[in-house]
Parts: structure tokens; C-alpha cells; sequence
């Protein structure tokens, strides 16, 4: 019974994690649309892989640039985490014929 | 969000509450006119890169020629269009179009690859638009001679710089694209302000009505839209050329910065070539078949390309086309019949007029300019 107990407890917390997780990203992802996409698209951004020190060296070369970033922590740890530089680089969609499906932006 | 309905589209507000109303993705289609498909790598403003596949021609055409833009383009009608031209001249003025024209127009075939071209090969990855091997192109530019166009202002040669800008200007405080290069290039007759690519006019895209031409250059030279033209003392101290578009001088080991007073301006690009008649990860018949590729050296020829089809164990040297000019790549050639099936590491090396030979290693730098090591692709050999 106890062992059972701890599993549903173990699962429970793993839950809650992922949606801790998913909300990070919805959040992140919400951040770091209203910070970037005044100037370009978020295929730019998406498309890269670096570590946490790149990603905030990054955010604040465009800060200096003019970026409004309300958020600078989360968008920083979500960038950090959804474009780790531990992570593969998906290959860039092709065009058809002078037309791409638009990336999330 | 008063604010920010001020600075962005409705498209893109709108993208914006489909994010926030966490739709995973707003599939509208975003057109990329004059172009066939390409590896988007940027829409906003638009980042193109060319697929191998196409580079089987001495002229890459203009529907598949890569773009690259920092900032988004202006679009410049012809008839409202003027070029300034000021600084140290004896009397500023402003050239229309048709007085572009009328100067006698020069044609030189010439390889423009950007800066960062083969950027996604660097390990540690560096930020930019992660290009492989397409940020590149040949074309035959046409155009009037850079010094005949400051003659008619009559420019002052004896001084040291030129300095180029473009209308594409910089979204919030983006630094403006401006560039600065030295009198001797500007003064080199295969130096142009082109006002045709591959016999047309220019596209919107390549820099409309007019644009830098700086044979064996990088690609940043290549200003587009260039609407002023300044005879200077001094070069340009912008962000676009210091301290963006530098290289050390001295390498720095991986991952680490480079110091700012090591850092030189980019101008003549290094000796490399590409493999583009088959690309990585291809399965191909157990039969006869010829390699292909491009090689290129910047304001050099090309001499030489080996090609090795073990891994470097051994190498041969490839068929050259009959192009040898400083400048423009050339394609070359070998056959090649498997001894066997399995896995087959192909390699190219490229050697230039100036004895310039592609390194194994890519030099690492933090901005991830002028890769050059030498090609690999590897294909497997499918069994009859």
C-alpha cells in the first residue's frame, strides 16, 4: 500500500512538473513573441541553438537595440531552455513555389 | 497593449492572440515573390538560402539566388529614385536613374557569398542565420564603374575611404546599414554600382535599383539599394563595421570572445568549395556517376580542386570548367564509380591562384564568418 501510495504521489508531482513545464513555455512563448516579432519573424530566433550565456547576450544586444522585453528572466529561461544549444537544429523548411506555411508568429 | 498595436501589423496582433490563445500555430502562408522554393531560415524580413540542388549551373539564377537583409527592404520606385553623392567632392549632387544608365555599363561575372555563409557548421553554434552551404551565388553583374559615377561629382580620389548607405533603414534603434571601403577597391575597374543581375534588372530583393558590386569580396560589401555615396577621410564606425563583420586576427580558442583591438575588417573571402551533385544522408545506385561541385576563392583563381571519395585516405584531383577568372567560381567534375556498397565519405578541397588550400578545421570565431573547411557529404551505396 505504501509503495503504491508513493508511486501515485511520484506520478502526481511528475504532473505537475509538466504542466509547470508546459506552462513556462506557453508563457515564454508568449514573452518572446511580444519582445521580437516588432522587428522580425520568430523563424530567426527559433532556428538557433545556444547556451543560457549566448541566449542573454543576445537578448540584451537587442535590447540595446530598441527590444521591449517586459520579461527579460522569462523569456531568458525560456529561450535557455526550448533552444538549448544541447538540442538538434531542425533542418529549414522549404518554400513552395514562393510560399511557406508561416511558423508560429 | 495600447502601445503595441502602435508598432506591429494586424497579421502579426492577431498571431499574437492566437499565441496567447496557446493555437500551436497560425498557419497563414507568407509569399516570397520571384522566388522558387528555398530554405527559409528568416520571412520577416526575408532570409533565403539556396539548396544545393541548384548550383549545377556557372550562373546561379535570380529566382533561386540566396538573400540575405539585416533589416527590412525598402521598396524604391524607379522614377523617384536618386543617388547623393557628397563628401569630399567637388560638387555634390543627386543622380537619377537614367543617368546611371547613360554612363558606359561594364558586365563581370562574380561570386557573391555572405559573410556568414556555412555558419551552422561551427561547433560551439554562434548566433546568426544558421547557413549551411547555399549563402552563396555566381551571377554576371552589370553596371557602371564605381569611379565613373564619382567622377561625375568629381570626387577626390587621393582620400583614403567611400562610404555606402542604402534606404533599407533600422527598425527601432537597429544601427542604420552603412559601409565603408577603401578607395583602391572602389577605384578597381571590376568594381560596379550594378544595376543588373544576369542581364535583368536588379529584383526588389537583390537591391533594386542599384547595388554594390565588390568582386571577390564578402557579401556585406555588396551594399543593396544604395542611395548615398560618400568620398571620406575616416571610415564608417557603425555597428556594421565595428565591431559586426570583424575577424580576429589571431584565433581564439572555441567558444571563447575575441578581444575587440584584435579585430579586422572582412574584406577578400577565403579558397572553398562545395560537393552539390549529391548531399548528405542521399542513397545512390551501385553504378558509374559523377561528382560535381562548385569551388571559389575570392578576389583569386582557382587552380585546383581533389577530390576524395574514402574519407581523405586518398585524393584526386576533379576536372575544372573552362572559366579560370578571378572572382567567379568554377565547377568541377570527377567520376566516380563505388567499389562497393556501403557508407562513402566525399570530400572536396579547393586550392587558389594565391597557393590558398581549404583547412580540415574551420577557423571558429564568434560571429561565424568565412567558414572554409574543406566539404564533406557522406552517401550510402546501395547493393545491386
Amino acid at each position: 500500500m505504501k509503495a503504491a501510495r508513493i508511486t501515485v504521489l511520484l506520478i502526481a508531482i511528475g504532473a505537475l512538473a509538466r504542466a509547470a513545464d508546459s506552462q513556462l513555455r506557453e508563457r515564454g512563448k508568449q514573452e518572446e513573441q511580444r519582445s521580437c516579432i516588432q522587428c522580425h519573424s520568430l523563424r530567426l530566433v527559433d532556428s538557433q541553438r545556444l547556451s543560457r550565456a549566448a541566449w542573454g547576450k543576445e537578448i540584451d544586444k537587442m535590447m540595446g537595440w530598441g527590444a521591449v522585453v517586459p520579461d527579460r528572466q522569462l523569456l531568458l529561461d525560456y529561450l535557455s531552455e526550448e533552444y538549448s544549444d544541447s538540442k538538434p537544429v531542425p533542418k529549414p523548411e522549404l518554400t513552395a513555389d514562393g510560399t511557406a506555411s508561416k511558423s508560429n508568429h | 497593449m495600447q502601445s503595441l498595436i502602435g508598432k506591429v501589423n494586424r497579421r502579426e496582433l492577431l498571431a499574437y492572440f492566437a499565441g496567447a490563445a496557446g493555437l500551436a500555430r497560425a498557419q497563414e502562408l507568407v509569399t516570397i515573390p520571384g522566388k522558387r522554393p528555398m530554405l527559409l531560415h528568416n520571412d520577416r524580413p526575408e532570409d533565403l538560402e539556396t539548396p544545393t540542388s541548384y548550383f549545377d549551373t556557372w550562373l546561379t539564377p535570380n529566382d533561386v539566388f540566396f538573400v540575405r537583409q539585416h533589416i527590412p527592404r525598402p521598396i524604391i520606385k524607379a522614377e523617384s529614385f536618386r543617388l547623393a553623392l557628397g563628401g569630399r567632392v567637388e560638387k555634390p549632387m543627386e543622380l537619377r536613374l537614367a543617368e546611371i544608365e547613360k554612363l558606359p555599363q561594364h558586365t563581370v561575372a562574380a561570386t557573391l557569398e555572405c559573410t556568414g555563409d556555412g555558419r551552422g557548421f561551427f561547433r560551439p553554434r554562434v548566433p546568426g542565420v544558421q547557413w549551411m552551404r547555399g549563402a552563396i551565388g555566381n551571377a554576371e553583374w552589370t553596371g557602371p564603374r564605381l569611379s565613373d559615377v564619382l567622377k561625375l561629382a568629381g570626387a577626390d580620389f587621393q582620400s583614403p575611404w567611400v562610404t555606402i548607405n542604402g534606404a533599407d533603414v533600422g527598425l527601432a534603434k537597429t544601427p542604420d546599414f552603412i559601409r565603408s571601403f577603401p578607395m583602391k577597391k572602389a577605384l578597381h575597374p571590376a568594381t560596379l554600382l550594378g544595376l543588373k543581375m544576369n542581364g535583368k534588372p536588379l529584383p526588389d530583393l537583390h537591391g533594386f535599383p542599384a547595388r554594390l558590386i565588390v568582386p571577390g569580396w564578402d557579401g556585406t560589401s555588396w551594399v543593396k539599394w544604395v542611395t548615398n555615396l560618400d568620398i571620406a577621410a575616416e571610415p564608417n564606425n557603425g555597428f556594421f563595421m565595428n565591431p559586426g563583420y570583424r575577424f580576429p586576427k589571431y584565433a581564439v580558442t572555441p567558444g571563447a570572445p575575441a578581444k575587440p583591438s584584435e579585430l579586422e575588417v572582412i574584406e577578400g573571402m577565403p579558397v572553398k568549395s562545395y560537393v552539390t551533385s549529391v548531399s548528405d544522408d542521399q542513397r545512390i545506385p551501385m553504378k558509374a556517376t559523377m561528382l560535381r561541385g562548385i569551388a571559389w576563392a575570392g578576389e583569386e583563381r582557382i587552380t585546383k580542386v581533389d577530390v576524395s571519395t574514402d574519407g581523405g585516405s586518398t585524393w584526386e584531383p576533379a576536372k575544372l570548367s573552362r572559366q579560370d577568372l578571378p572572382f567567379a567560381w568554377r565547377l568541377w567534375s570527377i567520376g566516380w564509380t563505388p567499389p562497393h556498397p556501403g557508407y562513402f565519405t566525399i570530400l572536396s578541397r579547393a586550392t587558389d591562384s594565391s597557393g590558398r588550400t581549404q583547412p580540415v578545421v574551420g577557423i571558429w570565431n564568434p560571429s561565424g564568418y568565412l567558414y572554409n573547411a574543406i566539404d564533406r557529404v557522406g552517401v550510402t551505396v546501395e547493393g545491386a
